[in-house]
């Protein structure tokens, strides 16, 4: 075979291998809300108790690196705004720029990377090793689903739990790059606040939090499918991790992209 | 089971004081209905098939080993016995039920009734030893944690792992694992037990312990179990009937007895251990070697 031919069965392959994931993602999901809804009617109800503690896990274990990552963010943002808009002496309008881009932009994709490599590879890599060790073929055999076992609760924890470090980043974000503005342009903090408050709309806020769940729904996904197309022992666990996390991580930054231009046309 | 013969002919030695496990005859099993039921199975991994025509049957009480070779398609066959690959072509029936035309729920009730024990355990490692016996009662019941509890204590107490309860899997040892997973797969008290590799990695007493154990269950709950082995000692030692699977086919599928005094030189070959001898062309093994 020449090398050509061989460089378009790769690119053929890596296409069907990629739409059979796509296929595979979308079925799970599927599955996973029928276990939601349906669940009580077929004896296997999603555990809520499995859920909170996916909860706890994604969303309360992670504040401490999600407070120093939002409050780095904003008072990034406010030292960039009063740079750039220093330039020009509109240094007094930069609560516009750091309110929108905090609350649009950077809370929900921060958050949604920070999960994916916090989560997401944590979500591969348990999936993977109980595939290796025959966990998942054990549930099967037992008669229990694992998409309703496994996949429902850590879909559920992180559609609910990355909105809510969003709107956390957000308070964090926006406090910080207030006290840095306030500070810099001797104006109150409370005055800050009232002005960001004044040009950010509900809709704003919605914009991030859909974002952040879809987000989170791409992350339990991507984390799931990964995971359970392990082979191999360890090193076949390691590979699926880095993976989950390259490719929730490109998703979410494609993801946003379309969704932003989506939300403004 | 009122309907069945009961248990009395035929008892396996027992040491002085013990008490002496009962074995079924060949007639008393012939009497019995058929609970699992292959019919002319096939598989194949891609282009590459494991499993030809594989047609067997086992009765309830029995104890039915499954041997061969590495790669003759043992576990694959288990596989297919405990429904985690479909019969395509072929069928398997478990309690005279095929499993690939059952509905969800229905698929579900059966499942209950049957128990897997994994080669290597396949206990969560998230969970320790009791809840993982746990697991099946807290999923598939309406159980209070009270009963749950004394139910997960009594099947540790039969596979002599009492106190082990709050350990988690990595705190035991091969042979406490291979007891743990017996444990959760009898917790629902199925009707067929599945038993992959339950000795491999075992020095000879626990492997003799857990042989004494499978008998004890049997005796107990009247149960069908279906083991996969290579440990031929145990196999004479517990097995009713002895399948043996060679390249995907079955060799032979008899009483313990007959196989031991089989003539078939494939069988012999196998319970002597010893390895099968190739016929190499010097020619063909070089090319092999040197890729050329």
């Amino acid at each position: 075979m020449t090398a050509v031919a061989r460089f378009f069965e790769t690119i053929g392959r890596r296409t069907v291998q990629s739409l059979d994931e796509v296929g595979y993602g979308a079925s799970l999901l599927g599955e996973s809300l029928f276990w939601l809804v349906m669940g009580r009617r077929y004896r296997q109800p999603v555990r809520v108790e499995a859920t909170m503690l996916a909860m706890l896990s994604f969303g309360v274990g992670a504040l401490p690196i999600a407070t120093l990552l939002s409050g780095t963010i904003g008072l990034m943002l406010a030292i960039q705004s009063l740079y750039s808009l220093g330039l020009f002496g509109a240094e007094s309008f930069a609560y516009i720029g750091i309110a929108f881009g905090v609350v649009r932009e950077f809370s929900p994709i921060i958050m949604g990377i920070l999960i994916a490599g916090r989560s997401g590879s944590a979500i591969a890599a348990r999936l993977a090793t109980m595939t290796i060790n025959q966990e998942i073929d054990a549930l099967h055999v037992i008669g229990i689903n694992p998409v309703r076992f496994l996949v429902s609760p850590v879909l559920i924890a992180l559609v609910i739990t990355v909105p809510c470090l969003a709107m956390w980043a957000n308070l964090v974000s926006i406090t910080c790059a207030g006290l840095y503005v306030s500070a810099a342009l001797d104006m109150s903090f409370a005055a800050y606040i009232r002005d960001t408050m004044n040009v950010l709309t509900t809709h704003d806020v919605w914009h991030g939090i859909g974002k952040s769940a879809l987000f989170g729904v791409l992350i339990a996904l991507v984390g799931v499918i990964n995971g359970a197309s392990v082979s191999g022992g360890a090193e076949g666990v390691g590979h699926v991790t880095t993976r989950a996390v390259v490719q929730s991580i490109t998703l979410i930054v494609l993801a946003d992209m379309i969704f932003a231009y989506i939300s403004t046309h | 089971m009122s309907e069945q013969p009961a248990p009395s002919h035929q008892q396996t030695a027992a040491p002085h004081g013990a008490h002496a496990i009962w074995r079924p005859s060949e007639a008393e099993l012939a009497d019995r209905p058929k609970v699992i039921e292959v019919d002319h199975l096939d598989w194949s991994y891609g282009s590459r098939q494991v499993l030809y025509d594989i047609s067997l049957d086992v009765r309830q009480g029995e104890i039915m080993m499954i041997m061969g070779g590495s790669g003759s398609g043992k576990s694959t066959l288990l596989r297919h016995l405990v429904g985690l690959m479909p019969p395509l072509p072929g069928k398997v029936k478990l309690l005279g039920k095929d499993f690939g035309g059952l509905k969800p729920m229905e698929k579900l009730d059966l499942r209950r009734k049957i128990g897997v024990a994994f080669q290597f355990g396949a206990l969560f490692s998230s969970m320790n030893v009791a809840e993982n016996v746990k697991l099946p009662l807290r999923e598939l019941t309406k159980l209070n944690e009270k009963t749950m509890d004394i139910m997960a204590r009594i099947k540790l107490e039969v596979v002599n792992l009492s106190g082990f309860g709050d350990l988690m899997p990595a705190a035991l040892s091969g042979g406490m694992v291979k007891r743990a997973s017996i444990a959760r797969a009898i917790i629902m008290d199925p009707k067929l037990l599945f038993l992959d590799e339950p000795s491999s990695g075992l020095d000879p007493a626990v492997s003799s312990a857990l042989d004494d154990l499978i008998l004890r269950l049997r005796e107990a709950m009247d149960i069908s179990v279906v083991i996969v082995t290579h440990d031929i000692e145990s196999a004479f030692k517990i097995g009713d009937r002895i399948t043996i699977l060679d390249k995907g086919r079955i060799l032979a599928s008899e009483r313990v007895e007959t196989i031991r005094n089989s003539k078939n030189e494939r069988v012999q070959h196998l319970l002597n251990r010893q390895a099968e001898e190739i016929e190499v062309d010097p020619t063909e093994y070089l090319k092999r070697l040197t890729g050329g």
